[in-house]
């Protein structure tokens, strides 16, 4: 339980910054949407159930302050990070570089399926992809400005809490 | 071995479970889902909101006597001059009751107007919205119009305990109807696809065909007072461009809307005083 709101109170403060960001960001009509932020570490590095409830209670986060369909974040992020889940005993998770690309794809693929089924609603599609790819080619910059920062401050907060430590960090490798 | 099988499994196990709680859940609990995690962000956008006008506040004290002196002057001057539209408008108000009520007209909706500060923006390429610090605890209904000085900002789509989500006019999930001024003829208006690093716009359709306009010579775009929501002739924006849509039979064209609207600070609800 412990283990789920230290994630989920960074994942709350990664919300906060992408959105005053996206705040200060609206002048210029550039978006920042970095979805794989909010479950990379937890799909890489946490347990199952405790990685998909805060990767979950992220995706909801996300779902009431946008207008979409209440669940679209959560199905999107739920099933990334099981594929994450899934992948990560082949990959070298234990290195930031390593953790930062995979969430540079997962966002690139996140960020597309979203535009994908978003895209629809809009009364022009076709003219709404230059836009897209611009807010996709920011956020690409932005998540790997940021993400090497976000996973050490998952690491330690989770240390500074008590439910990770070097030795729990090796049991997991 | 089927243990291990098992195990592999597992995680796409848990998401078909997922998925299944999720879909049987009642409509209810997803409902009160969603407004309790809109609340727990709420504060925080608020108190970034204060701290933005704490910043603002601490900088124009640093202005000089002589500032706020100019100010100050050139405020008196716009009081004056407002002064008298108080009172040119109080008359017309008078002639427009006495009309409505020689010619029996059904009387146009009061409005109570809300000015509220904006906290937060959202403008991506799907939506663009903006949190307002006034909510249920100021009376603010859905579907109330918000303007500013510009013109129209969008209307109320959400309103929440202490905040408000306005769907502003740029966005594309936003569609009224609108009249070219000097016309009565209603059009529909839309917002569109707002380039990165390029001011907003929005798109019409079924202007008549008798209508002209071009970035040389611009027509002002107004709400018509139709469907109820927007009272009638408020600026949308800037009709830049017409060309005859593919049936012919009428014209489609292009909006230039205010570029202040995404950087706008305050913004005023317009709240029917007789919500139907």
């Amino acid at each position: 339980m412990r283990r789920f709101l230290v994630t989920f109170a960074t994942l709350l403060l990664l919300w906060t910054v992408v959105s005053q960001l996206n705040h200060a960001l609206a002048p210029a009509h550039v978006y920042l949407f970095v979805p794989a932020l909010f479950l990379t570490y937890a799909a890489l590095a946490l347990p199952l159930r405790a990685g998909l409830a805060a990767t979950l209670s992220a995706a909801l986060l996300c779902d009431s302050a946008t207008p979409v369909i209440f669940g679209t974040h959560a199905l999107l992020f739920a099933v990334a990070h099981i594929f994450l889940f899934n992948l990560r005993d082949r990959v070298p998770r234990d290195e930031t570089s390593a953790r930062v690309v995979i969430a540079l794809l997962a966002n690139l693929a996140l960020f597309l399926v979203f535009s994908f089924v978003q895209i629809s609603r809009l009364p022009a599609p076709a003219e709404a992809w230059p836009r897209i790819i611009c807010d996709l080619l920011c956020s690409q910059i932005f998540l790997a400005v940021i993400a090497p920062w976000f996973f050490a401050l998952q690491a330690r907060a989770l240390e500074l809490a008590f439910v990770a430590s070097p030795a729990f960090d090796r049991h997991l490798g | 071995m089927p243990p291990r099988r098992f195990d592999q499994a597992r995680p796409f196990f848990t998401l078909g479970v997922v998925i299944v709680v999720w879909l049987l859940l009642p409509v209810a609990f997803k409902t009160f889902t969603r407004a309790s995690f809109f609340e727990l962000t709420a504060p925080i956008g608020v108190a970034a909101s204060r701290a933005r006008d704490l910043q603002e506040y601490w900088s124009l004290r640093l202005h000089s006597n002589n500032d706020l002196i100019e100010a100050g002057r050139d405020l008196a001057r716009l009081n004056a001059s407002y002064a008298l539209s108080v009172q040119q408008n109080a008359t017309l108000q008078s002639e427009v009751a006495r009309l409505e009520e020689l010619l029996r007209l059904p009387s146009f909706a009061n409005y109570r107007s809300e000015h509220a500060r904006v906290t937060r923006r959202d403008f991506s390429a799907w939506w663009q919205r903006l949190v307002v610090r006034k909510g249920k605890n100021f009376g603010i209904t859905v579907g109330a119009p918000v303007v500013f000085t510009g013109g129209v900002v969008g209307r109320v789509t959400e309103v929440h305990a202490y905040t408000s989500v306005v769907e502003l006019i740029s966005s594309p999930n936003i569609r009224l109807a609108a009249v070219v001024e000097g016309d009565n003829r209603p059009i529909s208006f839309q917002g569109g696809i707002n380039p990165t690093f390029g001011p907003p716009r929005g798109a019409i359709e079924f202007v008549p065909l008798d209508i002209f306009a071009s970035t040389a010579t611009p027509k002002r775009l107004v709400t018509s007072g139709l469907g109820g929501v927007f009272p009638p002739g408020l600026t949308l924006g800037t009709v830049t461009k017409v060309e005859p849509s593919t049936d012919g039979l009428f014209k489609t064209g292009e909006v230039q809307l205010d570029p202040t609207l995404s950087t706008l600070t305050e913004v005023t609800i317009l709240v029917p005083l007789n919500p139907e």
